[in-house]
């Protein structure tokens, strides 16, 4: 029972089912590793799809067509893995400008409806200014993670901010 | 020319637009930049209606890319079907580009390229006959939009976002999955070589439907249209745009293509190389069937009300593109020839009247510092051009002449009222569906004059955020907004041209049909479609 194809199963169902539970947390960083776990079953799925027992590699001169693998998954997943990697790699930065989801209320619609404001400015410099950085506003990095109470100083904060 | 050559010619859609980005990324000059954004779908444009024209002759051009068998290589087909679509998204492009320029945003670092990119993209999804090169495609469409949003948002709007990324990661991974399950099902991933296979064979079509599902979170059909009317609107207003003319209706585009090619749902007359659709297996093409007009009917209404709940202007939009979104599809879902160009000649007219209503709400935000309509009033009595073009979008969007509007309704109802396609529709289709059209019809057009009176109507603006000098808003209390302040022409001209474009619609819609017509009955027969693909790939 134990077979190539039973294991593949559950271990695509158990990788989505941790990537489903990872990408419910407010965290942008979990949110990430539930991406690359969904990404990773999504690449086994691929997998599978061709012949998912042992086959030799489907080199042309080394096997027959009877013993090689199915090339053609494997381009797929290592084309996905290449996206993949350059997602993961795009969300990171995103992770790390910005606010701090763990220890803040991320920012939602109803604050975005209030106006343009308090935060609306732009993330880039513009024009001229081009090289330098953008200045990280208070609040929006923190090297470790505070315990509770500074977080709900910190959200008082921000409502003062916002009045 | 030879069909070859121009066959030949067609990956130079995805090349030259990417390599002008590059062209850009390298040497970096403003007015090169300005240039290029606009230049560049305006050729795309060009090449596309010149495309259009040819397959008047030759209905279906492929090439194989690096000469592989047919079957085996990765194809680029194109077909009356494609050109319409690359010549519509090439406009809207251009449009949105224009009002990126007028608005500074173009300055911003890298800006331009990836407006190329996004746009190689585009056309490299529009022109592949490949599922997992559609995929490939859709990724190279959405990194660019990922570092778009990044680089012209606000704080506040990057970690709204985040949203936007998160759900089309996930729906990409749904995407490649159900490609997966495609490949494992059917044993091919090329779109010609699944021509009607899952008409036949249950399993294909459970895979494809999943491929389907994701091209439908992509679209905003409504189950999971949720992240597009909180994600778009929280871009600025050029990039919203932009987006909404491209992503949305690439994947209505491919779920056009994907679903007449391996469904066949014209029946036998319309099933791939002559081979009969056996009935056999039919019972789960039905059922997929119903479930998608389930799914169109409550996109069209719940779209045009929610529409009524928003409180901005570009809010407002989003919901609207949902209903529109809707009302294209209808095309899959009565599955005629006569539905399907009626839902295409709608996603032209949406298309544009978008473009148009989106870059004038962006240089309303831009003049006035804000979208929100409780602030906004009475610009009637300020700027009279900003008002026309918004009225005339307006109008356009509910379904009323002097535009595109008009016969983009009416040709939806006559071809959901009409007798049943070649499928044999359920007869309770035609009432239903003609009820949600005019029941969304009548929410749009209470929001839409909402909307109107909220901002345009009403006593003159008296407080404004103006815009400093270095592009961002003053964050201090409102001002007394000045006398001399007024909408700039140079932000208002796209928006000026796209209703323009939409008035020339109303006015010769019938030079357009037949072109529409072509591309719909192309989506029935897809003889000629296989035949291109697999019977010669071109050297």
């Amino acid at each position: 029972m134990l077979d190539s194809t039973f294991v593949l199963a559950i271990t695509v169902g158990v990788l989505t089912t941790a990537g489903v539970w990872l990408l419910q947390q407010r965290d942008m960083v979990r949110a990430i590793f539930g991406l690359t776990l969904i990404s990773h079953s999504a690449n086994l799925l691929l997998l599978a799809s061709g012949v998912p027992g042992w086959r030799h590699e489907p080199l042309m001169d080394g096997t027959t067509v009877a013993e090689a693998a199915d090339p053609l998954p494997q381009a797929f997943v290592l084309t996905a893995i290449v996206i993949s990697m350059a997602t993961t790699i795009l969300m990171l930065a995103l992770a790390v400008i910005g606010r701090n989801d763990d220890q803040e209320r991320a920012p939602t619609v109803s604050d975005h409806d209030e106006p343009d404001e308090p935060d609306d400015r732009p993330s880039h410099p513009p024009a001229g200014q081009n090289d330098s950085q953008p200045d990280i506003q208070p609040g929006g990095r923190t090297a470790s993670r505070p315990e509770i109470e500074p977080e709900i100083q910190r959200e008082d904060q921000q409502g003062v901010d916002r009045a | 020319m030879t069909d070859q050559f121009i066959g030949s010619l067609l990956p130079l859609f995805v090349a030259v637009p990417l390599l002008f980005a590059g062209v850009s990324v390298i040497l970096r000059r403003r007015m090169l930049d300005r240039v290029l954004i606009v230049a560049i779908p305006v050729l795309v444009l060009a090449s596309a209606i010149a495309l259009m024209i040819h397959h008047g002759e030759t209905p279906v051009l492929a090439s194989a890319i690096g000469s592989y068998e047919g079957g085996i290589a990765i194809p680029f087909v194109s077909d009356t079907l494609t050109a319409v679509m690359l010549a519509t998204t090439g406009l809207a492009t251009a449009a949105s580009c224009w009002f990126l320029t007028a608005s500074g945003e173009d300055r911003v670092r890298f800006v331009p390229a990836l407006a190329l990119m996004l746009m190689s993209g585009v056309n490299g999804a529009l022109l592949t006959g490949d599922l997992f090169n559609l995929f490939v495609f859709v990724e190279v469409m959405l990194l660019p939009s990922y570092a778009l949003i990044a680089v012209t948002g606000t704080w506040r709007r990057l970690g709204i976002s985040r949203m936007f990324v998160i759900v089309n990661l996930v729906t990409s991974a749904i995407l490649v999955m159900g490609v997966g399950l495609v490949y494992g099902s059917a044993g091919t991933v090329n779109l010609a070589a699944l021509a009607g296979r899952a008409g036949e064979d249950p399993q294909v079509a459970l895979a494809v439907t999943v491929v389907l599902l994701a091209l439908a979170i992509k679209a905003g059909v409504v189950p999971v249209h949720g992240w597009m009317p909180r994600a778009y609107p929280g871009t600025s207003a050029g990039i919203m745009a932009l987006f909404s003319a491209l992503h949305t209706k690439v994947a209505l585009y491919a779920i056009f293509r994907i679903y007449f090619t391996a469904f066949a749902p014209g029946g036998p007359a319309g099933a791939a190389g002559g081979t009969l659709t056996t009935p056999a297996h039919h019972g789960t093409a039905t059922t997929v069937a119903v479930v998608i007009a389930v799914v169109v009917l409550a996109t069209m209404v719940l779209g045009a009300l929610g529409s009524l709940g928003e409180s901005r202007f570009r809010g407002v939009m989003a919901f609207q593109m949902i209903a529109g979104v809707g009302h294209i599809l209808i095309g899959v879902a009565i599955a005629s020839p006569a539905a399907v160009a009626a839902g295409l000649f709608y996603l032209i007219h949406h298309v544009v009247t978008m473009a148009s209503l989106l870059t004038t709400a962006g240089a309303v935000e831009q003049t006035y510092g804000t979208g929100i309509l409780g602030k906004l009033s009475g610009l009637l009595h300020r700027d009279r051009l900003a008002a026309v073009v918004v009225a005339l979008g307006l109008l356009s969007l509910a379904g009323l002449p002097p535009t595109s509007g008009l016969w983009a309704k009416l040709g939806l109802a006559l071809s959901v009222v009409e007798p049943a396609g070649a499928g044999g529709n359920p007869a309770w289709y035609a009432p239903v569906f003609l009820t949600a059209i005019v029941l969304a019809s009548v929410a749009t057009l209470v929001a839409l004059q909402r909307l109107w009176g909220r901002s345009f109507a009403g006593e003159p603006l008296r407080l404004y955020r103006p815009v400093l000098a270095d592009g961002s808003r003053d964050r201090g209390p409102e001002e007394a907004v000045p006398d001399s302040v007024r909408i700039p022409g140079r932000l208002l001209a796209p928006g000026v041209m796209m209703i323009g474009v939409s008035v020339l619609l109303f006015i010769f819609a019938g030079t357009l049909m037949p072109f529409i017509e072509t591309a719909a009955a192309g989506l029935f027969e897809t003889g000629p479609y296989v035949e291109a693909v697999l019977g010669g790939g071109i050297g």
